[in-house]
């Protein structure tokens, strides 16, 4: 009679909790959506930095021509003359997410535009992650730490960065796949449904469409059924969650264009076919000692391990001979910097120049994960407690993805969602064990003793409705058997803890310590917040295609791309060739709807190369080169009027060393001063004499007649000089961005040749006047 | 006859052959004498002295046919770590040795590169003549060049090893020096040994992992593995190890003060991230003890002195690490409140530090 009102009880506060938790998901999905919405309001609601304007581009192309158009799509506006073919060399995903988001909206009669769409996906898509984050965590620990885990993931700074609106790269939904892949694993190990398994397989699809990331998934399944197995954990449900994802995953794999027959070729993915190989014949095992008798067992197991050790070397040998044939054995140059950290410093310039891919330091850690990196060690070890099948993955989720990121800041970003699982779970836990100190010892309740007591009947009480609980269940769910053993696997986890815990006593700590625990908690998490507000509000917000700065004289804003890119579609040719460092590419296609020479898909290092050479060559070769690859005009950005850290003079030695890794006779230390990189008066005459240097500083000493660079916080070395081969067409308003046409050949004739060249002077100095009352600047 | 026999004999030789020929030796002789010193050598390196360096360098009238590259060692100060002249010297043997490798017979036409070492206490006179007071020190003498002209390798030119020193000598000497050879890390026959050591452990291996008795079954070696990489990741030592950062430099102004931590958030130095890590790492340990392990110490008053200190310990690690970052990079964390002042942050920087903020700080180095 009082068991079945307890459990009418429970029943209505397990539904009221259900409720509840609805209510808090949809609150913290809001959390996720508006945290990163601070670029729109303080800027506008425009598309961010590179990257995204090609995917923006890409999506426009799509939702105007269609799906089949797109898949076959040849670009020819960009990789002058070799062009591109972007239906094979895109990751998908993202681009089509937000075509059906758009198609959707469009036949609701919603008639949002695709940028406003594209701005909103990243945010749309990290609501989602959180939810997905609450549903794995749900599965490892339990709602509360799935609710936490969800809170912290909705406003991590790292994940922000990638997810603001307006930044609408492939990470911002790959995130969401990652998440929701691991969370389907994960299902489909605690219940052992082939359902599962096959979501699971087409949530890997999704994320193989999305992110070149995924090699990260296809590698940690396997090490962690590869553990299970080590560490004797194997089990059926294991074998259902891990050997159809392999096969249908890699045949879904298999259909992304970009991914093709890499996914059975290259080593990034030959990790899964040997544990896919390993669990086989560890099921076989399995299963013919339970036919066997021990005795016949004994004798089976080292007829197959000789067996089994000759096939498993023959398929070893085999794959090495595969691997050992390619000339990178196999690996990806990206995979292998992962691998052997030092690799992509030596070897490949293009991956070490970008700063994405340099080592963090510490107060990264801090800045991107904040306080969660003090949480995560509590998390791992109230992870190994008990171990299960779920929360081992964590673990070695959390410790690869932590190694990552220790060797490229970018993967700070898979980092971020493991360190809200892991302080989700140890916050969780941490309360759980405080709030309830505090709650049976508050003054109210006297004495230890009965507390004991009402500790031992509340106990007895949870532990009575567990037992009901699982007969239920087990009458319920004959049907299946999976579920069963998983319910019986938490019983024999919790009987004992329950019996230790009404034998001795109820596990607590002192009323007043934990008060002061559970403050300095909250403390904690408020500064995470606060922490968390003030990165997506003014560090990760600023789009990077408007620029603002606060000086004493009031708010200025430089809109200087955007000024040059419209100059550049409205005052050249549609077929015009414009060059230019590589990370201006995409925005320049984009943007000012011109062909380019390199962009920011580095697929071709030769052709960037020399592009880095023209711009570290004297200005007549600079000329022959560009003239070779058709260019008319040029595009440098400068930042030393206004003081822009990251303009073309700051790359600079970047172009020079991609430049000389494919054309020796461009030398670095030719343009360094006794190893240091200046651009005053000690600069080499090689560094005063590149035409990267004549473009950014042509007439520069008339703005100040000092030339002062704001940048490098020096005066140039070279301030008076003529340009012979290019001449200045345009420079924007702040002289961000500088615009060169390539001078016409001379020609060949003697007597014509010297008038020619007054004629040219003449033009030149007249467009100087021209551009000088158009550039306000003094 | 041992080298250290035969060493003093050659000296008396070439004395010898100095006396007896005067100053009327020709060029070529000196090439074939220096050519037969280095193939004596084990390295290629030739050991150089006061008198060889006045036949080989100031007795001689210039253009020498050839390019002398001197590393000025000292024996004294090779337990002196900071100098690094001990790899510096392999270095510098490894690179001579790939160059005789590399251009097994040179072009007569070409001047020729011999790689030669001094040491200070034999020959006092020849660091004077060369003006050396500080090590590490390797000079390049051209064909043209007296000792004091000769050009000095920068700190930058040999901080790559011998690969850098290649380049110093392609850039000068517009001599091709080639790949530099490495002696592989493990010899063919250590790696024999392990692949048999390997292969005789395997069976054994799974014999165990069958019953379930190795090490691996201990979820306490797991624990104990994560947490170290956990702590290893976070405080930035794959940075320290790709970038070769130091533990900690010596202070400029006073060099009896050593700088552990270095402002700026392009950088860090060894000791500096161990620091932070084992702060980040401690928090959560003390956390995890106390929810886990202290709950179930019967004793209150321990329970209540052990929390206390705990907290303590972690307040003050999270307040220090706040305070670190501050000072470090420079940006406040403050709360955010939509006012006027919310747009002073100067926007100009704080995107763009994800994209190229540490490539001047890199160049510059």
């Amino acid at each position: 009679m009082a068991a079945s009102e307890t459990s009418n009880g429970t029943a209505l506060r397990y539904a009221f909790g259900n409720v509840l938790s609805f209510f808090i998901l949809l609150l913290i999905g809001v959390l996720a959506f508006s945290i990163r919405l601070f670029s729109v309001i303080k800027y506008e609601s425009v598309i961010h930095e590179f990257d995204p304007y090609f995917n923006y581009r890409v999506t426009q192309y799509l939702t105007k021509n269609g799906i089949y158009d797109f898949w076959n799509w040849f670009d020819d506006r960009t990789w002058y003359p070799l062009g591109r073919v972007i239906g094979g060399t895109v990751y998908p995903g993202l681009t089509l997410t937000a075509g059906t988001l758009y198609w959707i909206l469009n036949s609701l009669n919603i008639p949002l535009s695709v940028e406003t769409v594209c701005v909103f996906t990243a945010p749309i898509f990290s609501a989602f992650a959180s939810w997905a984050t609450y549903l794995l965590t749900k599965e490892v620990k339990g709602a509360g730490a799935g609710l936490t885990a969800a809170v912290l993931l909705a406003m991590v700074p790292s994940y922000i960065s990638r997810s603001v609106a307006g930044s609408y790269d492939n990470e911002a939904v790959a995130i969401f796949a990652l998440i929701f892949t691991f969370f389907l694993y994960i299902k489909t190990l605690n219940t052992g449904s082939l359902f599962y398994a096959t979501l699971n397989a087409i949530a890997y699809f999704y994320m193989v469409c999305s992110w070149g990331g995924y090699t990260f998934i296809i590698n940690l399944i396997p090490m962690h059924v590869l553990l299970c197995i080590v560490t004797g954990r194997y089990s059926s449900r294991l074998y259902i969650a891990y050997a159809p994802l392999v096969v249908l995953g890699t045949l879904l794999a298999s259909l992304v264009p970009v991914v093709g027959f890499n996914a059975v070729l290259t080593s990034e993915h030959f990790g899964s076919f040997l544990v896919f190989i390993i669990i086989h014949v560890v099921a076989l095992v399995y299963y013919i000692k339970g036919i066997l008798s021990p005795k016949m067992f004994k004798v089976a197991v080292t007829l197959v391990l000789s067996i089994g050790l000759v096939v498993c070397c023959a398929v070893i040998a085999v794959l090495v001979a595969l691997v050992a044939s390619s000339p990178t054995k196999g690996w990806s140059g990206r995979s292998l910097s992962l691998l052997d950290p030092t690799y992509a410093s030596k070897y490949i310039p293009i991956i070490a120049s970008v700063s994405e891919h340099q080592p963090p330091t510490w107060p990264s850690y801090f800045m991107d994960i904040n306080v969660l990196a003090f949480l995560v060690p509590a998390g791992i070890i109230a992870c190994f407690s008990p171990l299960s099948d779920a929360s081992s993955f964590v673990v070695l989720y959390i410790v690869t993805s932590v190694y990552f990121s220790g060797v490229m800041v970018r993967l700070m970003l898979v980092l971020a969602p493991a360190a809200c699982i892991m302080s989700g779970i140890a916050l969780s836990a941490s309360f759980d064990v405080f709030t309830r100190s505090i709650k049976f010892q508050l003054p109210g309740v006297k004495g230890n003793s009965q507390v004991d007591a009402g500790d031992t009947s509340s106990e007895g009480v949870v532990a009575q409705n567990e037992v009901a609980k699982t007969d239920k269940n087990e009458e319920a769910l004959k049907e299946r058997p999976s579920k069963k053993n998983r319910k019986k696997e938490k019983e024999h986890v919790e009987k004992p803890s329950v019996k230790a815990q009404t034998k001795k006593r109820l596990l607590v700590l002192p009323f007043e310590a934990s008060i002061i625990a559970i403050l300095l908690l909250i403390l904690l998490g408020a500064f995470y917040v606060v922490h968390s507000v003030w990165a997506a509000a003014e560090a990760y917000s600023a789009p990077s295609i408007v620029l603002t700065s606060y000086s004493h004289d009031g708010l200025h804003v430089f809109d200087d791309f955007r000024e040059a890119y419209s100059w550049l579609s409205h005052n050249t040719e549609v077929d015009d060739k414009v060059a230019s460092w590589w990370d201006y590419g995409y925005q320049t296609t984009a943007m000012a709807n011109r062909t380019v020479i390199v962009d920011n898909n580095t697929w071709n290092n030769t052709h960037i190369a020399t592009v880095g050479t023209a711009m570290s060559s004297p200005e007549k070769a600079a000329w022959e080169i560009f003239d070779s690859l058709d260019v008319k005009y040029v595009l440098v950005v400068f930042g030393g009027l206004v003081g822009y850290p990251s303009d073309d003079i700051n790359k600079f030695l970047w172009m020079v060393r991609i430049g000389g890794g494919v054309f020796p006779h461009i030398k670095e230390p030719d343009y360094l001063r006794d190893g240091q990189y200046r651009i005053d008066s000690q600069a080499t005459p090689t560094m005063l004499n590149c035409l990267m240097y004549k473009l950014s500083y042509y007439r520069f000493v008339e703005t100040d007649g000092k030339a002062f660079d704001r940048v490098r916080r020096t005066e140039i070395g070279k301030k008076h000089f003529k340009l012979t081969h290019f001449e200045e067409v345009f420079t924007t308003h702040h002289w961000m961005v500088r615009i060169y046409k390539l001078k016409p050949q001379k020609n060949r004739i003697r007597g014509k040749a010297k008038k020619s060249r007054s004629k040219a002077s003449s033009t030149t100095s007249t467009k100087r006047g021209e551009t000088q009352r158009k550039n306000p600047w003094h | 006859m041992s080298p250290t026999h035969s060493l003093p004999l050659l000296l008396l030789l070439i004395s010898l052959l100095l006396i007896s020929t005067s100053t009327g030796s020709s060029d070529s002789d000196r090439v074939s004498e220096l050519q037969s010193l280095q193939s004596r050598s084990k390295t290629g390196v030739i050991h150089l002295d006061d008198h060889s360096v006045s036949r080989y360098l100031t007795s001689t009238k210039t253009p020498r046919p050839y390019y002398l590259l001197i590393f000025f060692d000292a024996t004294q100060l090779h337990d002196k770590s900071e100098l690094q002249l001990k790899t510096l010297h392999s270095e510098f043997s490894l690179l001579a040795q790939s160059f005789v490798a590399n251009n097994p017979d040179p072009s007569p036409s070409s001047p020729n590169l011999f790689f030669c070492d001094i040491e200070f206490k034999e020959s006092q006179q020849s660091f004077a003549l060369f003006g050396v007071n500080a090590l590490p020190h390797i000079r390049l003498v051209a064909p043209h060049q007296s000792p004091k002209q000769s050009e000095q390798m920068d700190q930058g030119d040999f901080s790559r090893l011998a690969e850098s020193m290649a380049d110093f000598i392609q850039a000068k000497t517009k001599l091709n020096v080639g790949p530099i050879h490495r002696p592989p890390f493990l010899s063919t026959k250590q790696v024999a040994f392990i692949v048999l050591a390997t292969l005789v452990w395997i069976p054994f291996a799974i014999k165990k992992i069958v019953k379930g008795e190795t090490l691996l079954h201990d979820p306490k070696l797991w624990l104990s593995g994560s947490v170290f990489i956990y702590f290893f990741s976070v405080s930035g030592a794959m940075h320290n190890i790709i970038r070769k950062m130091p533990m900690f430099l010596a202070d400029r102004n006073d060099p009896n003060k050593l700088i552990f931590f270095y402002q700026g958030s392009g950088m860090q130095l060894g000791a500096e991230g161990f620091a932070v890590g084992f702060l980040y790492t401690i928090v959560g340990l003390l956390l995890a003890f106390v929810t886990h392990l202290l709950v179930k110490v019967r004793n209150l008053n321990v329970q209540r002195f052990v929390m206390i200190v705990a907290l303590f310990v972690s307040f003050w690690a999270v307040k220090k690490v706040v305070y670190l970052d501050n000072w470090k990079t420079g940006y406040g964390i403050h709360g955010f409140w939509p006012s006027d002042d919310w747009l002073r942050y100067n926007c100009v920087r704080t995107r763009t530090w994800r994209h190229y903020d540490n490539l001047y700080a890199l160049s510059a180095k």
